[in-house]
């Protein structure tokens, strides 16, 4: 025993020592700046010499400013004279006042080796790994041994053979086929797999290429991974803040999941979520995509300025884009230069200034909508415009087209301003009294001729004048605002072609000075339709306003203001909106790709330059994330961000070549991309860990064994009801309201109601379960779902007390675990129930010690329900006559499906 | 070669944890390794847990596990008591008599501009206190008569006089109260608390909220655990329905065969354990041990009719309902039983005057007379029990109210209400480490402004995590490539209080 422990901590020496000296023989050597340099400045000594804080006027983010000018009066690195840098002398003072870091630990020696030799070889700069393009690497050779294990079948095994054979690490077998069909069926699609296909793999008349391809080819492929999406887009049916309204933006998450089983390419996908209104003639399905960026919170709170919280949303827009597609943490920039990253104040704002364009003004109607009629309304706006076209010109058929698909561009009457007899009503709508007056400011009607507005009035009798830019300005319309409940009403204007104020009045003796004469939100210009005069116009115009006002549903997408509205974007000292500072103009941060001039200076040109080739950071943040929904982990750990303070990645060389890949091989298609990783010998791998592999790599990180992970909130639910026989397979639309607890939405100002759904809809798949911001379904929390309100890249998966009452005791668990005994119950014998139930739940066959388990808990079960029938009445609260076999085998169903094999894919 | 040596290092720490973590099976859960099946739900009764030992048992197991702070803590428990809606300081606390002469005066321009209010538009008068104040107790601080019990309590109190806030709506502020970020995605103060400390009855949340009269305006993410794991977010306990989500057996299954349940589902995973070593086994099968407790536990703290009559009618609870008196009796008992962290919510403190109840010289006064008593008791009951030395009590709203009348889009209030206002607003602290009977921070004469002994929301924050034995500075967790912490880059230990 104690020779034992001996000889490893003399042989532990000897491998030191090995690595001592294979290190310390190579003096000649180029130092890599990027690999070697930097880490130690990142970690050593930017906490003090960074963005932040630049103590003793030094920083080393910046090339120039790590070789520019300090306080002592020189630059602390002087390139090819480490002995007289004062970096270095610093580094070696004896004096702790000195030694740099102050009052920290020092440098290792092996650490000042690096920084001295890197000086004398000239010190030059570099960029951090991953903001220098990836190239394609050349498959490293690997041992023999991994070919005999057969365990190289995809590129990628390459890669990880290398690097376990550094380690002295062999891949585990491959999982049992049963184990494998399960991992790959719920990481491909988030449910066990079908059962004939599961049979035709075990019995071998498909391949598990075969299996793959049909999982990748099934419907449930777009709902698995949409959850994913979902996180990331903060997609929510409410709109979050205080009151938490319904949003409809459901046609959004349906968007995905057909995107996702069309295998729509990543860029495309990309491009359209980001800017597909931007693109030319978009389709309705582009302009929906773009929803993406709607689901920012808006707060509907009395009181809020809507300015303040159109900001909030258009940050988190640029925070979002970053945090999705650039594994960037770029919201500390809003304030301050970035501490650890090369990212300038300004270029943040540059940043928002793409974003500070679309049309939307936290509005409590949440425009711009697409407003979808039925399809028989679409049809009669359809051959209006059609009959319309024969006297007017294309552009402006093509203008009113799309003012009739969601109405921009207007003017939102919050903007409104030096009220007389008026206010902002709950901070939202223009209320004038009698007599009460208010100026709508910068208005450009385009020489339009029609005011569409909408408006509420409770009082006869209300008049309102508008007026060109005072009280005594030319009067441009004159109008009754007749009683009505909100609608969309349409009068003429007098034509003006340029930028003027409008001096709005609002007359109404009848009523009390304190009165509202009515409510308006919103004035859009529009141009007359073309083919006044003509016989049958009076009737089509009145019909076309009719029409508009009957949208079937309305979904918040991104709309860019024209020219004549746009708005410039500053700098925020502080990042405090209210305080602006110098104008910038929209542009990327320099440290990543150049601009192409060809692109358009707006969100579609962004989005372009995103998925870019050039973009060194697109497709990394995509295959890593991907690997980390599949391996638990990703090839860099911390998948939020990839900038100079993130975790370096376990097999660079890997990362790179699967991100050429994508781009190159793959054309940028998701379900390639999956088919090439879950085709790998790498995923393939038995999840089993031996006591070796533990020692050498207890987290997995070389992957010489296959993931085991716990599901997620989604698929535990899924899973459950679709062992059980109650899962619905029905696709798409609103959110649906299953089963939850009573008072869950105990909300003070809550005016709707979880209305628990009926038939199909119960059991529907859980991305179709309505999500509610402030309290979203109980049982996704507890098993880790977040709440959706920002962009969320992770969820940390947790294992506590709460997740087992949740699968024990809430009624849906009950509900599906009755369900799955009642079908097996009429077999043979319990034994052979049992014995059905555990196979159906887990796939595999149930050994003899845990078939005995589950015995024992039946019988002890029906013992119990025999002294006690009455236990029987009401059980579970199921309203179903129950008698003592099937409640005890529920029980026995429960047990099944709170195992840590039905919970987890191992 | 750094990375070889972490290696090693990491290794021998997973050598130890290993060990620890047999060490606590063992102790623990004897039937586990062994043979006898179905018998390690009883070997593991809840007292064997030790309460006041910080001992460093595996996380990885068990993430609640008691853990020490950096620091010698001041206190063992929190008990927040958050007013949503923010209550008037100029009936309750902060006396202005100046205020009273400008009564109906209209409000000068100098005190409205460059100022934001929610509702506030044009030019609104001043109105006076609408309650009469006194001076009580050896410290003489000044209290309201809304408030008649606490004068028993009030040498015990702290007083932060001048507590200011940048935000101006409920949800934000709420939130900036309790995750020191006003946007949504931090942990909250109790989620860093029961992360940096786990929680000393493993059959009970570590971080528990009740809430009274309705749910913050900022939804669950005021006790939600941000970027920290979802563990550590506040478990909402409930009066009505189950008081913990899905906590009762259903109807039919026994608490006997749920233990047969429980067991079957742990001697299976305990095969499953054997055959793949994978960790997160064993934690699940504590986890399913720690749930069948906590049903029993669960409901035996929140069960009020237990305490003697004398107590509740010292509390004056209404059993069977909803009420913030209920709270405090509950939030006394799981203090006692461990309980790290208690967050109450009593809604309804919003007093803009639009209507009788949201009045402060008619509603507010109901609404104090619904949290007088209770608090009072709560302080003296803690007290007797000798535990007010180990718990911190903090009250306080998210923001406070303007010394102005309310007017909104150009018209009076019909009752008398206040608007939001942050700038200067009463807090205050008891229990541990506090300096008791003490006044910190000041308002100028009509309670608008702080004028002294100002404090920051993040000032708060730093001063309960300095209680608990954390350094706010140094409490940090790594996220998205830096270190988070509670207070952001702002705070100071309010040291004025501090005993």
């Amino acid at each position: 025993m104690k020779r034992n422990t001996f000889s490893k901590i003399i042989s532990g020496i000897l491998l030191i020592l090995l690595i001592f000296i294979f290190f310390g023989l190579k003096p000649e050597e180029k130092v890599d700046f990027s690999t070697q340099v930097k880490p130690i400045l990142n970690k050593r000594c930017i906490s003090c010499h960074g963005g932040v804080k630049k103590n003793a006027g030094l920083s080393f983010l910046f090339q120039e400013e790590a070789m520019s000018i300090t306080e002592s009066g020189m630059p602390v690195i002087l390139p090819g004279n480490a002995k007289k840098s004062l970096l270095i002398q610093k580094l070696h003072e004896t004096d702790p006042e000195q030694r740099m870091p102050y009052q920290k630990e020092p440098l290792s020696k092996e650490e000042i080796d690096i920084l001295t030799r890197w000086i004398d070889q000239g010190a030059e700069w570099g960029a951090h790994w991953a903001y220098t393009v990836p190239k394609k690497e050349t498959l490293p050779e690997v041992a023999d041994e991994f070919k005999e294990l057969g365990f190289l079948r995809q590129p990628i095994d390459y890669f990880v053979a290398a690097r376990m054979e550094e380690l002295k690490l062999s891949p585990n077998q491959i999982a049992d086929k049963e184990i494998l069909a399960r991992r790959v069926a719920f990481d491909l699609t988030g449910l066990p797999p079908a059962r004939p296909l599961f049979d035709a793999f075990i019995s071998n008349k498909i391949s598990y290429e075969n299996l793959v391809d049909s999982l990748l080819n099934s419907n449930g492929y777009g709902e698995k991974w949409a959850s994913w999406w979902l996180d990331l887009a903060r997609y929510a049916d409410t709109k979050g803040y205080e009151k938490d309204a319904g949003r409809s933006i459901w046609q959004y998450r349906d968007w995905v999941i057909r995107a996702l089983n069309d295998d729509m390419p990543y860029d495309t996908f990309s491009v359209e979520q980001l800017a597909g209104d931007l693109l030319p003639n978009p389709s309705v399905d582009q302009l929906i995509a773009t929803a993406f960026h709607r689901n920012t919170m808006s707060n509907d709170e009395g009181g809020t300025e809507d300015e303040e919280f159109r900001v909030a949303s258009v940050i988190d827009r640029v925070n979002t884009t970053f945090d999705v597609w650039q594994s960037t943490t770029i919201s500390c920039v809003q304030c301050h230069s970035h501490p650890y990253d090369p990212i300038k104040q300004n270029e943040y704002y540059k940043l928002m200034a793409f974003f500070n364009n679309s049309r939307d003004e936290d509005t409590p109607d949440e425009a711009p909508n697409f407003r979808i009629y039925s399809d028989e309304n679409t049809k009669r706006i359809a051959s209006i415009l059609e009959w319309s076209a024969q006297y007017g010109d294309k552009k402006t058929i093509e203008d009113l087209d799309k003012f009739f698909q969601y109405l921009e561009p207007k003017y939102q009457l919050h903007n409104c301003k030096d009220f007389v007899n008026g206010e902002l009503s709950d901070s939202k709508y223009l209320a004038l009294r009698n007599n009460g007056s208010a100026y709508l400011r910068n208005v450009n009607t385009q020489g339009n001729t029609n005011l569409y507005f909408y408006y509420t009035a409770n009082p006869r009798g209300t008049e309102i004048t508008i007026r060109n830019g005072s009280a005594k300005g030319e009067v441009l319309a004159k109008f009754p605002a007749k009683q009505s409940k909100w609608t969309i009403a349409k009068v003429p204007f007098k034509p003006v072609n340029e930028t003027i104020d409008l001096y709005i009045e609002s007359k109404n003796d009848g009523i009390t000075p304190l009165r509202t004469g009515s409510k308006i939100l919103w004035f859009a210009f529009v141009p007359e339709l073309p083919g006044k005069g003509e016989i049958g116009f009076n009737k089509i115009e009145k019909e076309l306003l009719e029409l508009i006002n009957n949208p079937e549903s309305l979904t918040p997408i991104m709309i860019e203001n024209p020219k004549h509205m746009q708005r410039s974007t500053h700098v925020f000292d502080r990042g405090d909106w209210t305080s602006k500072g110098e104008e910038v103009a929209a542009g990327t941060p320099e440290f990543l790709n150049n601009w192409d001039n060809e692109w358009e200076k707006n969100r579609l040109g962004l989005a372009k330059w995103i998925v870019s080739e050039e973009n060194p950071l697109t497709a990394r943040t995509l295959i890593n994330r991907v690997w980390h929904q599949l391996f638990g982990r990703g090839i860099v750990s911390t998948i939020e961000d990839m900038g100079t303070q993130s975790e370096p990645p376990s097999h660079p060389a890997l990362l790179d070549w699967m991100a050429v890949n994508f781009i190159e091989s793959q054309d940028w298609k998701l379900k390639s991309l999956m088919r090439s990783i879950v085709l790998s010998g790498t995923y393939r791998q038995s999840s089993k860990i031996n006591k070796e592999k533990k020692q050498i790599d207890p987290k997995n990180e070389y992957y010489a064994r296959g993931p085991k992970l716990r599901l997620s909130a989604e698929e535990i639910r899924d899973q459950t009801l679709a062992v059980s026989g109650l899962l619905s397979k029905k696709m798409h639309g609103p959110g649906v309201m299953p089963p939850q607890p009573e008072g869950i939405w105990g909300h003070a100002y809550m005016g709707d109601l979880w209305k628990v759904s009926k038939g199909e809809d119960r059991y529907r798949r859980a991305v179709y379960t309505y999500f509610k911001r402030t309290s979203p379904y109980p049982s996704f929390m507890t098993f880790d779902a977040g709440s959706r309100e920002v962009c969320s890249v992770r969820r940390l998966p947790t294992n506590t007390p709460l997740q087992a009452l949740v699968t024990l005791n809430d009624p849906v668990y009950l509900e599906a675990a009755m369900n799955f005994a009642k079908i097996h119950l009429e077999l043979n014998s319990i034994e052979e129930a049992i014995k059905m139930m555990y196979n159906k739940a887990t796939l595999k066959k149930i050994n003899v010690q845990k078939l005995q388990v589950l015995k024992d808990l039946y019988d002890a079960a029906i013992t119990e329900y025999e002294e006690d029938p009455a236990a029987l009445d009401g059980f579970l609260d199921l309203k179903e006559i129950t008698d003592k076999r099937l409640a005890a085998l529920t029980l026995v169903a429960n047990a099944i499906m709170n195992l840590d094999e039905f919970l987890t894919h191992a | 070669m750094d990375n070889y040596k972490k290696l090693i290092q990491e290794q021998l720490l997973r050598n130890a944890q290993v060990n620890s973590r047999r060490h606590f099976l063992k102790d623990c859960t004897l039937g586990i390794g062994g043979l006898a099946l179905g018998s390690f739900l009883q070997s593991c009764s809840p007292n064997s847990i030790p309460k006041n030992n910080y001992s460093t048992v595996d996380r990885t197991l068990n993430p609640l596990a008691p853990l020490a702070p950096p620091f010698a803590p001041k206190v063992k428990s929190v008990i927040y008591l958050h007013m949503v809606g923010a209550p008037s300081q100029l009936e309750m606390f902060d006396y202005k008599p100046e205020l009273q002469k400008l009564h109906n005066q209209k409000c000068p321009k100098s005190l409205l501009e460059g100022k934001k209010f929610a509702f506030i538009r044009g030019e609104p008068t001043m109105l006076g206190p609408q309650a009469s104040f006194s001076q009580a107790g050896e410290s003489g601080n000044w209290i309201s008569e809304y408030l008649p019990h606490f004068k028993k309590v009030i040498d015990d109190v702290a007083f932060l006089k001048a507590v200011h806030t940048d935000q101006f709506n409920h949800g934000p502020a709420q939130l900036l109260m309790h995750t020191g970020s006003a946007r949504f995605g931090r942990p909250s103060i109790g989620s860093w608390a029961t992360y940096g400390l786990g929680t000393e009855n493993q059959n009970l949340p570590g971080f528990v909220v009740l809430s009274s009269g309705g749910t913050p305006d900022a939804g669950k993410s005021v006790w939600g655990n941000g970027f920290l794991p979802s563990v550590y977010q506040g478990v909402q306990c409930r009066s009505k329905g189950d008081p913990v989500l899905y906590l009762k057996d259903p109807k039919g299954v026994s608490r006997g065969l749920k233990k047969d349940i429980v067991s079957a589902i742990n001697s299976i995973n305990h095969q499953e354990f054997l055959e793949y070593e994978d960790p997160e086994v064993l934690s699940r099968i504590n986890q399913y041990e720690m749930a069948y407790r906590m049903q029993i536990a669960v409901p035996e703290v929140m069960d009020i009719n237990s305490e003697p009559e004398s107590i509740k009618e010292m509390y004056g609870v209404k059993p069977g309902e909803e009420s913030f008196a209920n709270n405090c009796l509950l939030a006394r008992k799981m203090v006692e039983e461990g309980v790290r962290f208690v967050q109450l919510y009593d809604w309804g403190w919003d007093t803009h005057g639009t209507n009788h109840n949201t009045s402060v010289d008619l509603g507010l006064r109901n609404k104090c007379r619904e949290i007088d008593r209770p608090i009072t008791a709560l302080l003296l009951d803690l007290k007797q029990r000798g535990l007010l030395d180990e718990t911190l009590i903090v009250w306080g709203g998210e923001f406070g109210r303007t010394p102005m009348q309310e007017t909104r889009e150009g018209k009076t209030n019909k009752y008398k209400g206040r608007d939001h206002h942050g700038d200067a607003f009463t807090m205050w602290m008891a229990g541990g480490g506090i300096k008791k009977g003490a006044l910190h921070g000041a308002t100028d004469e009509i309670g608008f402004s702080g004028v002294e002994g100002r404090v920051s929301v993040h000032d708060i924050q730093a001063t309960i995590l300095h209680l608990l034995g954390f350094d706010h500075e140094q409490f940090t967790y790594d996220y998205q490539g830096r270190p988070f912490r509670l207070t952001d880059v702002a705070g100071n230990v309010i040291q004025e209080i501090l005993a």
